[in-house]
């Protein structure tokens, strides 16, 4: 984490001063900068004032759009918002989102202020992180919290919580057409070459999409890093960037992926697959179809070789100076060699 | 020096002495992934030779082969066209294009035709791959 300019402090504090007209005497501290995920930036810090005789605090997050944002096109802030209250009231437990702004004279771009939920997100990828959830996972509380979040997300009524803004998938293979369309136009704005083994992965998942006959919300990404714990619980679900209503074994294949965990059986790094099998059934009474995951594993390689071209895009036409984006260039013959195989090349 | 020796030279200064010298977590990471770049340009640079050999040599392979297969059966029109389009212009926007051609007109090939057909390109391009992978892995 890095402490932020002070520019940004001094108007962010600006901002929750006009939002917040009865506070008195401000201010803000232990602001920080989380440098981790290449979507928003995030600031987290807590404010207190006084108001009516009294001492208040509230810690929040701030996201914003820094302008050049990998999935930038697909999920901007203001939809991010729009989902996040659509949420609040639900039992998913995400963080309660406060204000979005669009206009840039206030914080150079469009930013959204939300509830600082307590807990940690430790980096699944490093040597620290693969410890935590090793512990967690035998202490076995955070196991069925992960399994249930999901299985709580995939149980919403999403049309009565006003997500159908989302866009409705139509019946039978619509949900996962709609996908492969999406992901192709992101590959195709990137204007670079498409390797023909990305091709014929994109046209076998057009010949076999599955059909769908139950939508639910579906997260996008949900796996460890994306969920706040706290006390061994998931206490907030995060990043809602690539939600979409469709096959919620969309999700399950993500769990299920093997590019999700390190060095561990451990689904996520964190549940065994047969308590995950159980209790997700249970709780949503959707049995678990590994053929349909199967295809949305391939599904997911397509996707990853268009945020890796998109990544490599953003730095090759000057819109970002980050190198962890130009380095993505040698990621998609990686992806697509996982893919190959599975196609049985 | 040699343009590619000097590249993998910058590479391991970054890596060795630059990064480790730098206190701010950001720039450390950028200087490392900068090594990382350089390393790699410097193993496809490096490799270019030998694989623009090998997939000339491979390219001749599979467009002889199906185009054998355009004039030995009857493949729906478009395919052919495909085929002859991907062998004269030899670029992955033609190869792509003649694999859609085969999954459009997968039930007039049939599936043995189609698998074959299929299956030729995708034993030119795992070769391909593998050629990719040794830089990009």
């Amino acid at each position: 984490m890095n402490a932020p300019a002070a520019d940004d402090t001094t108007r962010i504090r600006d901002y929750l001063a006009a939002r917040l007209p009865g506070a008195r005497d401000l201010s803000l501290a232990n602001m920080q900068q989380i440098a981790v995920g290449w979507s928003h930036e995030t600031f987290l810090f807590d404010a207190s004032w006084r108001e009516g005789g009294e001492t208040r605090a509230q810690g929040f997050c701030l996201r914003r759009d820094p302008g050049n944002a990998l999935l930038r096109e697909l999920s901007d802030l203001g939809e991010q918002f729009r989902v996040l209250e659509c949420l609040a009231p639900t039992p998913l437990p995400t963080p309660r989102p406060y204000w979005y702004e669009d206009d840039p004279a206030i914080l150079g771009r469009p930013f959204l202020v939300m509830e600082k939920v307590p807990g940690e997100c430790p980096n699944p990828w490093g040597r620290e992180g693969r410890a935590y959830y090793a512990a967690a996972a035998a202490r076995g509380v955070l196991p069925a919290s992960f399994t249930d979040a999901l299985a709580t997300m995939h149980s919403l009524d999403w049309r009565a919580a006003g997500l159908d803004f989302l866009g409705v998938p139509g019946p039978g293979r619509d949900f996962a057409l709609r996908e492969i369309a999406k992901w192709r136009n992101f590959i195709e704005a990137t204007g670079a070459a498409v390797h023909p083994i990305l091709t014929d992965l994109m046209c076998w998942l057009e010949a076999n999409a599955p059909a769908c006959d139950r939508l639910t919300l579906v997260h996008g990404a949900y796996r460890t890093g994306n969920v706040l714990i706290d006390d061994d619980r998931i206490s907030a679900v995060l990043d809602w960037e690539l939600q979409v209503i469709g096959d919620p074994m969309y999700d399950v294949a993500y769990v299920l992926s093997d590019l999700n965990r390190e060095g561990t059986e451990l689904l996520s790094n964190v549940v065994e697959r047969e308590t995950f099998f159980e209790r997700y059934e249970a709780a949503t009474g959707i049995a678990i179809d590994e053929d349909v995951c199967h295809y949305y594993h391939l599904l997911y390689a397509m996707r990853s070789a268009a945020f890796w071209m998109s990544a490599s895009d953003l730095y090759a036409r000057g819109a970002s100076a980050d190198l962890r984006l130009a380095r993505t260039a040698w990621s998609v013959p990686v992806v697509l060699e996982r893919a190959a195989r599975e196609l049985g090349y | 020096m040699d343009p590619v020796d000097l590249l993998e030279r910058i590479a391991a200064t970054l890596r060795h002495d630059v990064g480790p010298a730098v206190g701010a977590d950001y720039p450390r990471t950028q200087a490392y992934m900068a090594s990382v770049v350089l390393g790699k340009l410097a193993g496809e640079l490096r490799a270019q030779p030998a694989h623009s050999r090998a997939a000339t040599a491979e390219a001749d392979a599979l467009y002889a082969d199906l185009q054998a297969a355009a004039r030995a059966g009857e493949l729906p029109r478009a395919v052919v066209g495909a085929v002859e389009a991907a062998a004269r212009e030899r670029s992955d926007a033609h190869l792509g294009r003649l694999i859609e051609q085969l999954y459009a007109h997968r039930d007039a090939l049939g599936v043995v035709r189609f698998a074959a057909l299929l299956g030729r390109i995708r034993q030119a391009l795992k070769a391909r791959l593998a050629r990719e992978l040794e830089y990009s892995a």
